[in-house]
């Protein structure tokens, strides 16, 4: 799995690729993580774990990034070496709801913010959002606000 | 008739400073940038003119949707952009609002003049750095407990007055007062007020910072005069918004359009221009819980200019307000969506309508989103402090480091031209990753301080670089075509001393 930023006027973007969904986020989050600190601490910080349910792939991409960004604030740590596990509808079975269920199960290595010099990201955005599988494994683009 | 076209997109001049990209397809409305030849220029190099166009889509925008001069490509709804909207029968768009809710400027008058401040620089921008909260995990001047969160949401600066940090007269200085009357902060969701509890009074990073400024130029004597601007005369200028709570407001109320109004959703071009329908229950709530985010970044504004005050009282040994004449001079709002009425062209069943099918034209009840705009009204509104109704309302427009601020007053034709709105920056020329590239923190940070003698303090050398002064447009460029589009005139230029930043 692999990211890039990439240029955006006022914001940054982040171009993620991946073989399986769950790598994906996975590199989204790594994305979001370089957009945010030039460079992070090779140990130190508690990992911590989290999950996320929602009616389609990109709005459960956009709850993820959204809270990644609500755990930094709160627990004043910037989440690195993300791990992701996403669990598609097939793979739960029929539910109760009328709408699918996709789920995140994630944990992130949070590096306390006085030992970074990390700037912030104020939110991901829907903007020019793509979640989509290609040919070769799973392709996203995800710009935030700076 | 003079055009112009960037990627497809055809605009025609209708006078100067004034192009509309004609009514075609599925836009509700025409659409207008307000920009000289070479401002439109770098206005077309990104997407900022389709982003225009998308907007147009939004259920009841009222003619036309506008772009200001220092317009540029955003998400959704372009930075720059004013969008009014039909508060009966169209949408309120928290996109076209933007993440940061009442991200804004205020400006702090002193008594003291540059030669009090020479010499004394590095030692005022340590103090301030030292002082203020800023970057990410910088905390805040306070502690947010549940008391002062909730004041602050409801209350907005007249709580933070109450609680001793400010002065009466910055209640009457402040854009409304510094309260929302129509806020609820019962529709701020607890993930929007833990994020906020840790950033009460902080300047957060990115385009914000805290900048002692020398008022360098007055162009209108008699409005500086009343507004209390002289040269050589400094000032404290402060950019900041509401923080990670009103980040937080603006996505849980996007990901709740995208739920309970997908056919809406789903009819604009844009996921990113979610919109909640006029009169729903939804639309309230946004429209009560933005007001309350608007109440917190007033605070926020209010305890760093509390925290300036103390700073500036130990630096020159002297009572903030009684000797160093501290007060506010205005804030105001440049993301933010109000319920306005103005004057529009309605059609037969007296909704607002294109000027081609119109009957008459009367007032009407608008949400007047302004994303990166900054409101102008002129001399007369009742919405102006009554300090300043006779001149018109004090607008503020930072610029980079390098190239110094202004301060303008709504101008005589902001009304008729742009729903009384104007620009709110210089504009980024060029992005982050680019800026990167091309600039050094430290090197920039020398630059200023050896050739024009600005002091640059800031949590990281990567935001230095990405805020240098070359990353923007030329804010001369934007404030003379507002003044000569009548919409905001000049009244005085500042140019920095100190930059504090995250």
């Amino acid at each position: 799995m692999s990211y890039e930023l990439r240029d955006h006027t006022a914001d940054v973007a982040v171009e993620a690729t991946a073989p399986s969904l769950s790598a994906l986020f996975a590199a989204v989050a790594d994305g979001l993580t370089a957009a945010s600190c030039e460079s992070v601490p090779a140990e130190g910080g508690e990992r911590f774990t989290l999950r996320e349910a929602a009616e389609s792939r990109e709005a459960l991409l956009f709850d993820y990034l959204d809270r990644l960004i609500y755990e930094r604030d709160v627990r004043l740590v910037l989440p690195a070496d993300h791990e992701c596990r996403v669990i598609e509808p097939d793979s739960i079975g029929p539910d109760d709801e009328d709408e699918p269920t996709y789920i995140v199960e994630a944990g992130a290595r949070g590096v306390p913010l006085d030992a970074v010099a990390a700037r912030e990201i104020k939110a991901v955005t829907y903007s020019e959002m793509t979640l989509e599988r290609r040919d070769d494994g799973w392709y996203a683009y995800v710009v935030f606000d700076v | 008739m003079t055009t112009r076209e960037f990627d497809g997109i055809r605009l025609e001049k209708l006078r100067e400073h004034v192009w509309e990209i004609p009514r075609e397809g599925d836009m509700n409305v025409p659409a207008r940038v307000l920009a000289s030849e070479a401002l439109l220029e770098e206005i077309g190099e990104d997407d900022t003119l389709r982003q225009l166009k998308n907007a147009t889509h939004l259920p009841g925008m009222v003619e036309p949707a506008l772009c200001m001069p220092d317009g540029h490509q955003g998400y959704g709804f372009p930075v720059g952009g004013v969008g009014a909207i039909d508060a009966r029968t169209g949408c309120i768009s928290p996109g076209a609002i933007g993440y940061d809710i009442n991200c804004g400027v205020r400006m702090v008058r002193t008594s003291l003049t540059y030669d009090d401040v020479r010499g004394r620089e590095a030692e005022l921008v340590d103090a301030l750095f030292e002082a203020i909260p800023s970057g990410l995990g910088g905390g805040g001047v306070i502690d947010g407990d549940s008391d002062a969160i909730e004041g602050a949401l409801s209350r907005g600066v007249e709580w933070a007055v109450s609680e001793g940090y400010g002065i009466e007269s910055d209640l009457a200085h402040c854009e409304d007062e510094g309260r929302r009357p129509d806020a609820k902060p019962e529709y701020v969701s607890q993930k929007a007020t833990d994020r906020g509890r840790n950033q009460m009074g902080s300047l957060g990073s990115g385009n914000h910072f805290l900048e002692v400024q020398r008022v360098t130029d007055v162009f209108r004597e008699e409005v500086a005069e009343a507004y209390g601007l002289s040269e050589g005369q400094i000032v404290v200028l402060i950019h900041c918004g509401s923080r990670g709570l009103g980040h937080q407001t603006c996505n849980d109320y996007l990901r709740r359009i995208e739920r309970e109004h997908a056919d809406l959703l789903e009819s604009l071009p844009d996921k990113e221009l979610a919109a909640a329908p006029a009169g729903s229950e939804l639309a309230e709530e946004y429209y009560g819980a933005m007001g309350a985010c608007i109440n917190f970044a007033w605070v926020n504004r209010q305890l760093i200019t509390h925290r300036t005050r103390e700073v500036f009282g130990d630096v020159f040994d002297a009572d903030p307000i009684d000797d160093l004449g501290m007060e506010l001079l205005y804030d105001v709002a440049h993301n933010i969506g109000k319920k306005e009425t103005h004057e529009v062209p309605v059609g037969p069943d007296g909704r607002p309508t294109v000027a081609e099918d119109a009957v008459d034209r009367a007032d009407r009840e608008l949400y007047v989103h302004r994303k990166g705009a900054t409101r102008a009204f002129p001399a007369g509104r009742e919405e102006v402090p009554e300090a300043y109704r006779s001149v018109g309302q004090p607008v503020i427009i930072p610029g980079s480091m390098g190239a110094g601020s202004y301060v303008l007053r709504g101008g005589a034709e902001s009304m008729s031209v742009s729903f009384g709105s104007t620009a709110h920056g210089a504009g980024r020329l060029m992005s982050r990753t680019q800026a990167k590239q091309e600039f050094w923190g430290g090197d920039v940070q020398d630059d200023l301080e050896r050739e024009q003698a600005i002091y640059v303090k800031a949590q990281s050398g990567a935001t230095v670089a990405e805020e240098a002064p070359g990353v923007y447009k030329d804010v001369d460029e934007v404030v003379r075509v507002s003044d000569e589009l009548g919409i905001g005139d000049t009244v005085a230029r500042t140019f920095p001393v100190c930059n504090i930043k995250g």
